[in-house]
């Protein structure tokens, strides 16, 4: 029995419990096995998404200062959600003319068409209930509850992007997100005066906080140029619709923004030196199983 | 032993804490030294099973009134166990405490007390954890806090201690494995599963799958190969034991394949009719994901049946290579070692009576225990640590959980010294009288007659689980 220590349990052998080969121990451990770096821009890239949200967040607000100081008419602001919505459309349209057959586009298209003016009137029928919703209770605790409801779907917003032949896939986390987006805007839409002011925010946030994403998720996996392009676009509207009203805000917004977009990837790729993965048999494997059905469950 | 894993719960754990007290109480038998290891087991009680009990052979167990929270696992509380623990090991005169499960609150603070009292400690850890999830990171972390000051640890196998290793910081002098890390691998009572006795020669080969049904015993893998097999081999027949959220995976599975005649479903299979099922196959499949040691196929291998496994954790380590086709856990390699196992059971080379008796040589309680009682005895010749070297140690931590249990130890120490002003020891009420064991094997004799179970020796050798049977209260 007097041979060399071996790695297994069945056979008695004449070394100690607690014998320990140099250099077999731990030999089967990895570190960062599939790791892969970072790079910097590719992540600068990811980032527009985010930059993207908080942009939109940030016009929702500065526009609903503008109705609340009567800066804005809010015909204008139906005119342009009404414009937004059909720009909008159009490009899902062209990008969907990829993907799905011809039937099923026009079935969806009456779908969409259908939905749109039910939800057109179901605000509008609605908006006098939401004006007077809030009204006893304090403006401190709306723009409290709607400041917490906008932190929450900005963290919990989706920002993964999709290949184009991908089905949009609605998490959980997302359609919290929406609602609380959504949520928002109605205890804000309390605090206008008017109907249509608050008919016409209402409107503006499902366009922004619905339907949006849902483009910006197709968006995403479009060309890094137009990507960039678009965010930029945004962030420069973002500013322009807010420079008259939230003047001192705007630094702090740009500084966050370019924070964002541009310091916190630099602070990412720095810290991937630290990463220290450890994977060994212990490990619980990963089935390889083909054609597996329901990827729903564990 | 402390544990919160313990009979009436049934486990891999619970078992082997069992088996191991029978043992090392039997051992002192034969030695001839009557009460060589005096055996109690620590544990939370169950419903109605609460105070003191006895079990076959001598076995004395406290059940202390601790609710679990959490597939019978107690919350981590780190003092309130102190005053039963410290009366239980003075009133017993325990010289070391044995704590099972690296999930097991009662063991961890089981060894964080036992050091007030100088009582020794050792260690053994069953499972394997990775450390990439909030959870493994939490309990690793707890862990290691606990082990810092241990005198022994025991693992179930190499891979298992390499796991330990890692996830408890068992390191000395910073890279230097401590010397008191051991393993010792679980083990089973052959006896218990015999092979079949021969059979006349068929053309159907069975494969049995005995196994909880979730996620981590890889039945989805079962699921995906299941029907290729019986497509390729129609002389193959599938018996599927087991209960769990899987199992409506298999049924689908069955009824899309129109398999109802090949495979059979036998639901939750009792651990005494294991070897009734084990012997009705040939080939034992087991498509686990991860694994410490495979209880389960060593016993499924000692019944004589040939094993095709995955390879994962500590599976290669339990078995020689001829008694076992190996898999990476993927569908189309598991089918390819199931085919190879079908051939080899297929053209008689592999012999069932030979595989029982190689079973037997490798693996065997006597040999554990003995294993075990050199660790032991290594744990109580080994230096004994101060406080001020524990907290020391305790501060390695790291900058954050270590102050952190450093406080913990302090509080438990100032804790400790207001129990021994609040129930000095004098006054204690110490065990004197302990059962003859004599008397226990004429109960526990009494008891097998009458409840059926196979015994026929003297009752101080143990037969396995079944003889689980609490025999009186004392008192």
């Amino acid at each position: 029995m007097s041979k060399e220590w071996e790695k297994v349990l069945w056979r008695r052998q004449d070394h100690p419990d607690n014998y320990i080969v140099a250099g077999s121990f731990l030999s089967s451990l990895r570190r960062n096995a599939n790791f892969r770096p970072y790079t910097y821009w590719k992540l600068v890239l990811l980032s527009c998404a985010i930059t993207q949200h908080l942009a939109t967040i940030f016009i929702f607000v500065s526009v609903f200062v503008g109705l609340k100081e009567n800066y804005l008419d809010p015909h204008i602001l139906v005119w342009i959600s009404v414009g937004g919505f059909s720009t909008g459309y159009l490009v899902w349209e062209r990008l969907d003319r990829t993907t799905a057959g011809h039937e099923h586009r026009h079935a969806n298209r009456v779908k969409a068409v259908k939905s749109s003016i039910l939800i057109f009137l179901a605000l509008m029928s609605l908006s006098p209930v939401l004006r007077t919703l809030t009204a006893a209770t304090s403006s401190d605790s709306i723009w409290a509850l709607s400041a917490i409801l906008f932190g929450v779907n900005a963290l919990l917003a989706d920002y993964s992007a999709i290949s184009l032949g991908g089905e949009v896939q609605a998490r959980l986390t997302s359609v919290l997100s929406m609602n609380a987006a959504i949520s928002a805007s109605v205890v804000l839409a309390s605090r206008l005066t008017n109907d249509l002011a608050v008919f016409a925010l209402i409107l503006f946030s499902v366009q922004a906080f619905a339907l949006f994403p849902r483009l910006r998720h197709r968006l995403g996996s479009c060309l890094p140029a137009l990507q960039l392009t678009f965010t930029v676009i945004l962030f420069l509207a973002s500013i322009k619709v807010a420079m008259p009203l939230l003047r001192t805000f705007i630094w702090i917004y740009s500084a966050v923004q370019l924070g964002l977009t541009f310091l916190a990837p630099a602070v990412l790729v720095w810290a991937q030196k630290f990463k220290n993965e450890i994977r060994g048999p212990w490990d619980v494997a990963v089935p390889k199983v083909k054609n597996y059905t329901d990827g729903s469950e564990q | 032993m402390i544990t919160d894993f313990f009979h009436p719960a049934v486990g891999g754990v619970e078992n082997h804490v069992y088996m191991l007290s029978a043992n090392l109480i039997r051992r002192g038998h034969k030695v001839g030294l009557v009460g060589l290891y005096f055996v109690i087991v620590i544990t939370h009680s169950h419903q109605d099973r609460a105070g003191v009990r006895w079990l076959v052979p001598a076995l004395k167990v406290y059940y202390i009134p601790f609710v679990p929270i959490a597939s019978s696992a107690t919350l981590p509380q780190f003092f309130t166990f102190l005053p039963y623990l410290r009366t239980i090991l003075i009133r017993e005169h325990i010289h070391l405490i044995h704590a099972h499960a690296g999930l097991s609150a009662l063991g961890h603070e089981g060894i964080l007390h036992s050091h007030l009292l100088g009582v020794r400690t050792v260690f053994t850890d069953h499972s394997l954890f990775g450390f990439d999830d909030a959870a493994s990171i939490l309990t690793n972390k707890l862990m290691a806090g606990t082990l810092k000051n241990v005198d022994a640890v025991i693992c179930v196998s190499h891979t298992g201690r390499e796991n330990t290793v890692l996830r408890g910081e068992l390191f000395e002098n910073y890279d230097e494995v401590r010397k008191s890390v051991y393993v010792i691998p679980n083990t089973l009572v052959p006896e218990q599963f015999q092979p079949a006795p021969p059979k006349p020669a068929s053309a159907i080969i069975t494969i049995v799958v005995l196994s909880r049904l979730v996620y981590r015993k890889g039945i989805d893998l079962l699921v995906a190969t299941a029907p290729r097999i019986c497509a390729a081999f129609p002389n193959v027949r599938f018996l599927v034991g087991g209960d769990g959220p899987k199992l409506i995976d298999l049924l689908q599975m069955r009824e899309k394949h129109l398999l109802q005649d090949r495979i059979e479903m036998l639901g939750p299979v009792r651990q005494a009719d294991v070897r009734s099922v084990l012997i009705q196959g040939s080939i034992y499949m087991n498509t686990s994901l991860t694994e410490s040691f495979g209880i389960a196929i060593l016993e499924a291998a000692c019944a004589g049946l040939y094993v095709v496994s995955t390879r994962v954790g500590g599976v290669p380590e339990i078995l020689p290579k001829d008694m076992i086709s190996f898999a990476n856990p993927d569908e189309d390699d598991v089918c390819r070692a199931v085919g190879e196992a079908i051939r080899i059971v297929a053209e008689g080379r592999h012999d069932p009576h030979r595989a029982h008796a190689r079973v037997k040589t490798f693996y065997d309680w006597d040999h554990v225990t003995a294993r075990t009682e050199a660790v032991y005895d290594a744990a109580m010749k080994a230096p004994q640590l101060d406080l001020c070297e524990r907290m020391r140690r305790t501060m390695q931590l790291g900058p954050f959980a270590g102050p952190i249990y450093t406080i913990i130890l302090i509080v438990d120490c100032l804790f400790f010294l207001l129990l021994e002003w609040w129930m000095p020891r004098e006054d204690m009420d110490f065990v004197r009288a302990h059962w003859d064991h004599a008397v226990f094997d004429e109960v526990g004799l009494w008891l097998a007659l009458n409840s059926g179970y196979g015994l026929t020796t003297s009752l101080a050798v143990p037969k396995g689980r079944s003889v689980m049977a609490d025999v009186l209260r004392r008192m």
